[in-house]
C-alpha cells in the first residue's frame, strides 16, 4: 500500500498563506498592523505569516486570530533584549502559532485528512506575531493565556527568564529558576554575562574557589 | 474526609526524571495537583549566545539523552534557516534515516521506562535488547552511543559506513517481527489492560488547545504530524504515513491509546527507513569521504542582524522548535537569542491536571503513557 505524495504540498501551503494575508490585511489594514508572507530557507522552503502588532492591538487580534482564522495552537513564546535597540524596540517578544486540523473524535473513530483534499482553514499553516515594546526597565506586553490555553506556561516562562511582564496574567510564578530567586533576577537579560574562566586558571583552580563571578555584587 | 497534599518527587519512580508532582488527595483520589520543574536548569539558552553555530549542536544533543539525534537535527534546520544553507539530497536522506532510527530507540526506551510502571519487568529486558541494535547503527554514524554530534549545518559529519545498509535492513525486518511479539504479549496481558483501559483520558481538542502534540494528540484520533504538514527533509518523498489511533471513548484517547499509537508510529519507522535505505540517492553500498558534496556543503557562518531562523520538527515527544536570531558576538558568529520550545515542558504541566479525579495508583500509568522527558523539559 503506497501512500507517497500525501503530505501537504508547497502549493497548498502558499494558496493558504495568500488567504490568510488577505483576510488579516482587509480586517486590520491602518491599524498599525503589518502583515507578510515569508518563506523558510531550510529543507522545503515553505510560507508562513509574519505578523508585525504594536501591543495595544495584540488582544484583538489574537481574539481574531483564534475564533476567525482558526488559529488553534500557540507552540512557542520568546522574549528578547535589545538594551542597545532603538527607543521603540528595546525589547521584542515573539509568538509562535501553528493552525492545525484538529477536533474532537467520537468513539472508536477517527479522521484521517488527504492532504490533497485538505482546503480552506483545514490547511496546516504557521503564523509568527512579533511585538516590539519600548526601550525602557519594565516591559509589559498583554497577556493570551486565556485565549490559547498553551500560551500559559510559554509566558511564564518568559517572564521567568526574559523578566517580560504579561499584563492579566493569572498564576504567575517561577518555572525554571529557583522560587526564591531574587526580584527581578531574570538571566536572559543582555547585562548578565556568563561567568567564563581561562584555560590556565582552570588548572590552577580546578574547583572553582577562588574565582570571582564577573557581576558579583550586582546580583543578589 | 480531610483532604491533605502529598509530594511525589523529587525523586520518585513515578517522575521520570527530576520535578515534584504535588498532590491533594481526598482518600485516595486525586483532587487537584501541581507541577514544579526547573530542578535540572542548565541555563542552555544562555550558554548557546556565546557559541559559534556549530558549537551549538552538542548542546542540542544534550537537551534530550534518549533521542539526541532529532534535537540535534531540530537545531540544525533552524540554524539552515537562519544561514540560508543548501543540504545536498544524500544527507537529507541520512539525517531522515538517523533520526527515525533514534525515534525507534527512544519509543523502545520509553516502553521499557513504562513496562515496569505498570508491573511488567520483562519488557524493560526486552526492549533494552531491542534498543542496542539501534544504538549499534547510531553508533555507526555518529561513534558514540549516546550524545552523536552527527548533523552539520549544510549535511552531515561523515556518510553511511559500507555495510551499514545490509546491517540495518537485517535489524529492522527483525524488529518488525519483535513489534508484534511485543503486542502479543502485551495486549493479551490482563495486567495491562486493566491499568490502562479507562485511565487518563484526554480528548483531542483539549490537548491542541493546551499546547500537547504529537503521538499524544494522534492517540486521540486526528492524523497531524508535522512531518506531514510541514514535511522538512524528504519525507515527501518516502513511503509512509502519520500513526493514528481511534479513542475509546467520548472523553478522548486513554492511555491504552498512547501505548498502541507508538506501537504503530514504530511501525511506521521501520517502514520509512526500508524504503528510504532504497531510495537514497549515490547508492546504499558507497561510501563518500567526509566533505564531499554528496553529504556536505559549505555554509555561511556568520548571520546578519535581523536575521531570524526558525524549525519546526517532529521529535519523538511533539514539535520541538527553535527560534534563533543572528547578530550576536562576533559580528554575526554566534547566535544573539536561542529559544528552545520543548514539547514535555508543556505536556507535564496539562498531565498533572489530567489526573484530576482518579485514584493515586493511576498516576504513574497515567504519566508514563505521555513519555515525560526531563532533559528538555528544563533545558
Amino acid at each position: 500500500m503506497s501512500n507517497l505524495g500525501t503530505t501537504v504540498t508547497l502549493s497548498q501551503n502558499e494558496e493558504a498563506a495568500n488567504e490568510c494575508l488577505e483576510a488579516i490585511n482587509s480586517r486590520f489594514s491602518g491599524s498599525g498592523v503589518v502583515a507578510s508572507v515569508e518563506r523558510h530557507s531550510n529543507a522545503k522552503k515553505y510560507a508562513f505569516i509574519r505578523i508585525t502588532t504594536p501591543p495595544q492591538h495584540w488582544q484583538a487580534l489574537a481574539k481574531w486570530m483564534r475564533f476567525d482564522l482558526g488559529v488553534n495552537y500557540c507552540s512557542m513564546v520568546t522574549g528578547t533584549h535589545f538594551p542597545e535597540g532603538p527607543p521603540e524596540r528595546g525589547w521584542e517578544v515573539a509568538y509562535h502559532f501553528l493552525r492545525q486540523p484538529i477536533s474532537n473524535q467520537l468513539p472508536d473513530t477517527h479522521t484521517v485528512y488527504v492532504a490533497e483534499k485538505l482546503d480552506g482553514q483545514l490547511v496546516p499553516m504557521e503564523f509568527e506575531v512579533l511585538i516590539p515594546l519600548e526601550n525602557n526597565d519594565s516591559p509589559i506586553v498583554p497577556t493570551v493565556q486565556h485565549i490559547w490555553g498553551g500560551a500559559d506556561w510559554n509566558e511564564k516562562e518568559t517572564w521567568d527568564l526574559v523578566g517580560i511582564k504579561f499584563e492579566g496574567h493569572k498564576n504567575m510564578h517561577r518555572v525554571l529558576n529557583p522560587h526564591d530567586s531574587p526580584e527581578g533576577f531574570h538571566p536572559l537579560q543582555k547585562q548578565h554575562k556568563i561567568r567564563y574562566h581561562d584555560h590556565n586558571e582552570m588548572y590552577d583552580d580546578a574547583q572553582g574557589f577562588g574565582r570571582k563571578p564577573a557581576d558579583e555584587g550586582r546580583v543578589k | 474526609m480531610a483532604q491533605m497534599w502529598i509530594t511525589m518527587g523529587p525523586q520518585h519512580p513515578m517522575t521520570h526524571g527530576l520535578w515534584t508532582l504535588r498532590v491533594k488527595v481526598d482518600g485516595e483520589t486525586v483532587v487537584d495537583t501541581e507541577a514544579e520543574l526547573g530542578y535540572i536548569h542548565r541555563g542552555v539558552e544562555k550558554i548557546c549566545e556565546s557559541r559559534d553555530f556549530t558549537q551549538v549542536t552538542p548542546y542540542c544533543d544534550r537537551l534530550c539523552y534518549v533521542s539526541a539525534m532529532t534535537w540535534a537535527n531540530s537545531y540544525i534546520y533552524a540554524a539552515e534557516d537562519l544561514l540560508e544553507a543548501e543540504v545536498p539530497e544524500r544527507a537529507e536522506y541520512i539525517r531522515l534515516i538517523s533520526a527515525e532510527l533514534q525515534r525507534l530507540a527512544s519509543h523502545l526506551m520509553w516502553l521499557g521506562a513504562f513496562g515496569p510502571d505498570i508491573g511488567n519487568l520483562t519488557l524493560m529486558t526486552w526492549c533494552m535488547r531491542d534498543r542496542e541494535m539501534f544504538l549499534d547503527l547510531l553508533q555507526e554514524l555518529g561513534g558514540s552511543r549516546m550524545h552523536y554530534n552527527y548533523p552539520r549545518i549544510g549535511g552531515v559529519k561523515r556518510d553511511i559506513p559500507i555495510g551499514f545498509a545490509d546491517r540495518m535492513i537485517a535489524k529492522v525486518k527483525l524488529f518488525e517481527r519483535r513489534i508484534d511479539e511485543y503486542e502479543m504479549m502485551l495486549d493479551e496481558s490482563t495486567i495491562w489492560l486493566v491499568r490502562l483501559q479507562g485511565v487518563g483520558y484526554a480528548n483531542a481538542e483539549e490537548m491542541v488547545e493546551a499546547g500537547v502534540s504529537g503521538p499524544n494528540v494522534r492517540a486521540a484520533g486526528v492524523n497531524y504530524d508535522v512531518r506531514w504538514a510541514h514535511p522538512y527533509s524528504v519525507y515527501d518523498e518516502v513511503d509512509w504515513e502519520p500513526a493514528v489511533e481511534k479513542p475509546t471513548s467520548v472523553k478522548g484517547a486513554d492511555c491504552y491509546d498512547r501505548y498502541r499509537v507508538r506501537m504503530e508510529e514504530m511501525r511506521q519507522s521501520c517502514r520509512m527507513v526500508l524504503d528510504a535505505i532504497e531510495k537514497i540517492p549515490g547508492g546504499k553500498n558507497t561510501n563518500y569521504a567526509n566533505g564531499d558534496e554528496m553529504i556536505f556543503q559549505k555554509a555561511p557562518t556568520r548571520a546578519p542582524e535581523g536575521a531570524t531562523g526558525f524549525s519546526n520538527y517532529e521529535c519523538t515527544r511533539g514539535a520541538s522548535q527553535f527560534y534563533i536570531q543572528g547578530g550576536g558576538e562576533g559580528r554575526g558568529k554566534n547566535p544573539y537569542r536561542l529559544s528552545i520550545r520543548s514539547p514535555m515542558f508543556i505536556t507535564i504541566p496539562f498531565v498533572a491536571k489530567t489526573m484530576i479525579g482518579y485514584k493515586v495508583a493511576d498516576i504513574p500509568a497515567i504519566m508514563g503513557s505521555f513519555d515525560p522527558c526531563i532533559g528538555e523539559t528544563d533545558r
